[in-house]
This record gives C-alpha cells, structure tokens and sequence, in this order.
C-alpha cells in the first residue's frame, strides 16, 4: 500500500496531462478536417493498429530481436572500452602512442561507416553488431580514460600504504573510483547502441523493428510505421530508464556531475 | 550520437589546483596548456602504421579493401563528374541551416521551460520522450509528411540538434543572477524588452555551449538522413558508391566526412573561444 502511494506520488501529473492533450488535440484536428495531411494518421488509428500487431505477435518478436542484438553489442562494447580504456588511462606510453590515432578516427561519423558495414558483411546480424560494437566503444573507452586518470591521489595513496598489488589496487580503488565518469559512457554507449541498431535494420539486416519501420513505410502503411516510431521511443526511454535505476542502485554514493570527454 | 568534446575543466588538465592569483596566460596557443588537452603527434603512429599495412598489403582493386593511395582516385573521379562539390555543399548547408533552426528553436523552448513555472513540470515527460526517440525512427516520418526534400533533412536535423541546446540553455535559466531579474523588474521592463535585453545577453553563453555539443551532432544526422534517404548529399554519394560497389569512393568519401567533422567541430571551438573567451575553457 505505501509503495502505491509512493509510486503515485512519483507520477507527474501535469506532464502526463500535456502529454493527453496534445494526443487529443492531434485526434481531433485530424477528426474535423482542420488539417489534411493524406499521410497522418489519428492516434485512435494508430492505436488500434498497435494492438494488432501486439497480438500477433509481429511486435514482440521485431522487439527481441533488436533488444537483444543492442545489448549483445552494448555489452561488448563496454568490455572493450573498459579494457583499452584502463589501460591507456593508467599506462601512459600508450597513451601517448596511440591516442592521437584515436582521437582522429573518433571524428568519423559511425553513421558513414554503415555503408562500408554493408559493403563488408551484407545483409546480416554480424553487420549490425559490428556496427554497435564499433560506435559503443568510444565514449565507454574516452570516459574510462578520464575515469582512471583521474582518480583522486589520496585514494592512490592509500592503495600504496595498504601494499595492494596494481591488480588489487585497480579492482578495489582505481575502477570503483572511476565509476561515475564510465558510467556515463556506459549510459552514452547504450543510447547510441540503440541508434546504430535502428539505422543497421534500416539499412542493412532484414529484421528488427527498424527493419519492420522501413517495410511499413515502403507498403504506404503510415499506422503501422507510427507504431513503430512510437515504440522505437519507448525502447529508448525504456533502456535509459533501466539503466538510471541499476546504476542508482550499484553505484554506491550518489554520482558526482562529470560530464568530461563525452 | 558521437563523442562530443566538452569543455575541459582546470583541474582536468593534470596541474593540479588552480592559484587564481597567478594566471597562467590562458590565450596563448602555447604548448603550456594545450599539450595536457591535445594528445602528442606520435599517437598518430598507429594509425600511420595501419594505412602503411593496408597500402602494402591490399590488392589494387579489391572490393572491400582498397588501398588507401587508390582513395584519392576515387574522389578525384567524383570530382570530375561533377558529383563531389555540389554534394558536399549540400551537406554544408543542411547542416547549417539545420543547426540554426535547432538554436533558435531549443533557445526558445529552453527559455520557455526554463522560466516559465510549471512549464518544465508539465511539458517535461512529453520533451523527455522526444528526446529519446533515435533519430532514424523520425526520417521515414519526414518523409511521409514532408517529402523527400531539403526541408526534410533540415526538419530530422532540427529535432535531433535542439536537444543539447534546450537543455543548456534551460540550465543557464536556471544560473541566471537573481539580482539581475529583480533589476529588470524594478525597471519595469515588458517582457519583450526583458527577453531581449536581459535574458538573451545572459543566455548567450549557455546557448553557445549547447551549439557546441549539437554541431557534431547535427552533422552526423545529415549524414544519416542522407545515407536513408539518398536526398543529395555526401551521404547519399557514400551509399550510392556503396550500391555500386565502389569502395575507393565509399572510403574517399568517408575520409570527407571525418575531415568535415574535424573541420566544423574547430570552427565552431574557435567561435566560442572567440565570442566568450572567458566561459571558453569552463
């Protein structure tokens, strides 16, 4: 019972009740007329053609499909931009070596790269993972540098007066300490994870819902095709939201602003 | 969508505290301040050495790997069609008239969230929707509705590029002098005149900063528009060469892009440095 209260408490009612607005305004100008765009659906439309697709389960399975792929790819991304992060933010020959290099391929757009993806591995997962893979390492990587490199000399001191090992004092100062600062490429590396996925099906791999986008539009089926839409929006919202609240709760003080490099 | 560089703080540079009492000339293009924030040249000798690798071992035609050397080639073939310039134009002037209808707007919109009490609250949830929606999903609703033109890529471009705009102009609201607003209150400035001479004086600075970070963002979604669409535009030419699987070109063009991004990525610094020298490093 307190945690209804709670919930309902959390609810924004103003922001839920703009929200209704501008959808019944949007049902009732296209109702009377007032605007006659051939190809705008009423939301009650789209709506009713969202519920078919729930029910046959076409939504479902072009969801999983992209939720899955976007967090397959997220979490090798992650990996990777974690492991090279550290170690060029902790050993600096490498990142004197190297980070010129990185700094310059990071200034090509991944979208470019998308046709060169399709180019290498045609229509197929392995196309959209590499792409996800490949635009999610760089704010994972760029941050974890940040992190590492600045984790503060105190907490540095005491990994030495307690004589950890390296290995032992970056498992319990060094990453936790830098934590907040991947955290938020980790956040950045999930929306834009997403976002490649979207753009791949759309390009390349014939599933998934940005796949599913593209066929609706192709077969002039606007209702469907703003069912998508709205649902690729929910899947953003979604995954951010899940993310704050794991986050929230496994990082152990609350995140200090750092928004450095992102 | 990519890696934005955000201001780098003082202490970030690595010198430790900052001793306001002894400046270090901070203008200077010196080596001083700048070699802490702009990594040394020999990085760049993986890189080298990855087109080095490429060039001696890719064969000279191949499908998926041509050799760096045969790139320029392939761009210089566009040029003679005639297909380089105009589509490099056109990605420009998206991309500017882009961003510039993404600052008016997200400056508009953050001023209104941001002073207006009440409107965050209520057209929050609805904006936070919006913003999370990936701009992919809006190209085949701009082209449904609006066609496939240069309006439509202006119009994707917007909703992606006002985001970091609004939000930075809603957060300087926010910072504003409480006694600057009381000034303008006893003077008893309409609201037009508090707009104009009050808040948008104050705002400027906050509103270039979300300028910076939507700039990189608005050209990748041109990019991006035009890849999905084929409406003219450097990206439509990369899928284009794509389809006709000439790589030379796709890898040609791809080096444009990045040196597009390079490009307006330091002019749009450079303005800031320039235009508020004081906020520029903080």
């Amino acid at each position: 019972m307190g945690s209804a209260r709670v919930l309902l408490r959390r609810v924004n009612g103003p922001g839920v009740l703009t929200m209704l607005v501008l959808l019944g305004l949007w049902e009732a100008l296209i109702r009377f007329g007032a605007i006659d765009f051939q190809n705008l659906p009423a939301p009650s439309a789209v709506a009713a053609r969202s519920v078919d697709l729930v029910l046959s389960g076409e939504l479902a399975g072009n969801v999983v499909h992209t939720l899955r792929v976007t967090l397959i790819g997220w979490t090798a991304a992650s990996a990777v931009g974690i492991a090279l992060g550290v170690l060029l933010g902790l050993w600096r020959p490498a990142w004197r070596w190297s980070m010129a290099s990185i700094e310059v391929l990071r200034a090509v757009p991944p979208v470019a790269l998308v046709p060169v993806a399709v180019l290498l591995f045609g229509f197929s997962v392995r196309m959209e993972l590499l792409l996800i893979v490949y635009a999610g390492a760089w704010p994972v990587l760029i941050n974890t540098i940040d992190g590492v490199r600045h984790v503060r000399t105190e907490l540095l001191d005491v990994a030495t007066m307690l004589r950890l090992s390296k290995l032992a004092a970056l498992r319990k100062i060094v990453l936790p300490a830098a934590m907040p600062a991947i955290a938020v490429g980790l956040r950045l590396a999930l929306s834009l994870a997403l976002v490649l996925a979207v753009v791949a099906e759309m390009v390349g791999n014939p599933r998934g819902v940005g796949n599913a986008l593209i066929a609706a539009q192709q077969a002039l089926q606007p209702e469907e095709m703003f069912a998508y839409v709205f649902t690729i929006g929910l899947l953003g919202i979604g995954l951010n939201a899940v993310f704050r609240s794991v986050a929230a709760r496994a990082l152990p003080t609350p995140a200090p602003v750092r928004r450095r490099g992102r | 969508m990519t890696t934005v560089p955000v201001p780098v703080t003082e202490d970030a540079t690595g010198f430790g505290e900052v001793r306001p009492s002894a400046p270090r000339p901070r203008r200077r293009r010196g080596r001083g301040g700048d070699a802490a924030l702009f990594p040394p040249l020999r990085g760049l000798l993986p890189l080298v050495g990855l087109m080095a690798v490429w060039e001696l071992t890719a064969p000279d035609h191949s499908p998926y790997f041509p050799p760096p050397s045969t790139w320029g080639e392939g761009l210089a073939d566009l040029w003679r069609d005639g297909a380089l310039l105009p589509a490099a134009l056109a990605t420009l002037g998206t991309f500017v008239v882009g961003l510039g209808v993404a600052t008016a707007l997200g400056a508009l919109l953050g001023l209104l969230v941001g002073a207006v009490p009440g409107a965050d609250k209520a057209l929050g949830p609805t904006l936070e929707y919006a913003r999370a929606m990936p701009p992919a999903a809006v190209v085949p609703l701009a082209t449904l509705l609006i066609g496939y033109d240069g309006t439509m890529k202006v119009a994707v471009v917007t909703s992606a590029a006002v985001w970091p705009i609004l939000l930075n102009t809603r957060a300087g609201v926010r910072q504003l002098d409480p006694v600057m607003l009381d000034m303008a209150r006893s003077l008893r400035l309409s609201p037009v005149d508090r707009g104009r001479k009050v808040f948008l004086p104050a705002l400027l600075p906050s509103i270039f900063l979300g300028v910076r970070v939507a700039a990189p963002v608005a050209l990748v979604i041109t990019l991006l528009v035009e890849i999905l669409t084929q409406v003219r535009g450097l990206g439509a030419l990369i899928a284009l060469s794509q389809r006709n699987y000439q790589a030379a070109r796709v890898y040609g063009l791809i080096l444009v892009c990045g040196l597009l991004s390079l490009v307006t990525n330091a002019v749009v610094t450079a303005l800031q440095t320039y235009l508020f020298p004081s906020r520029a490093d903080g």
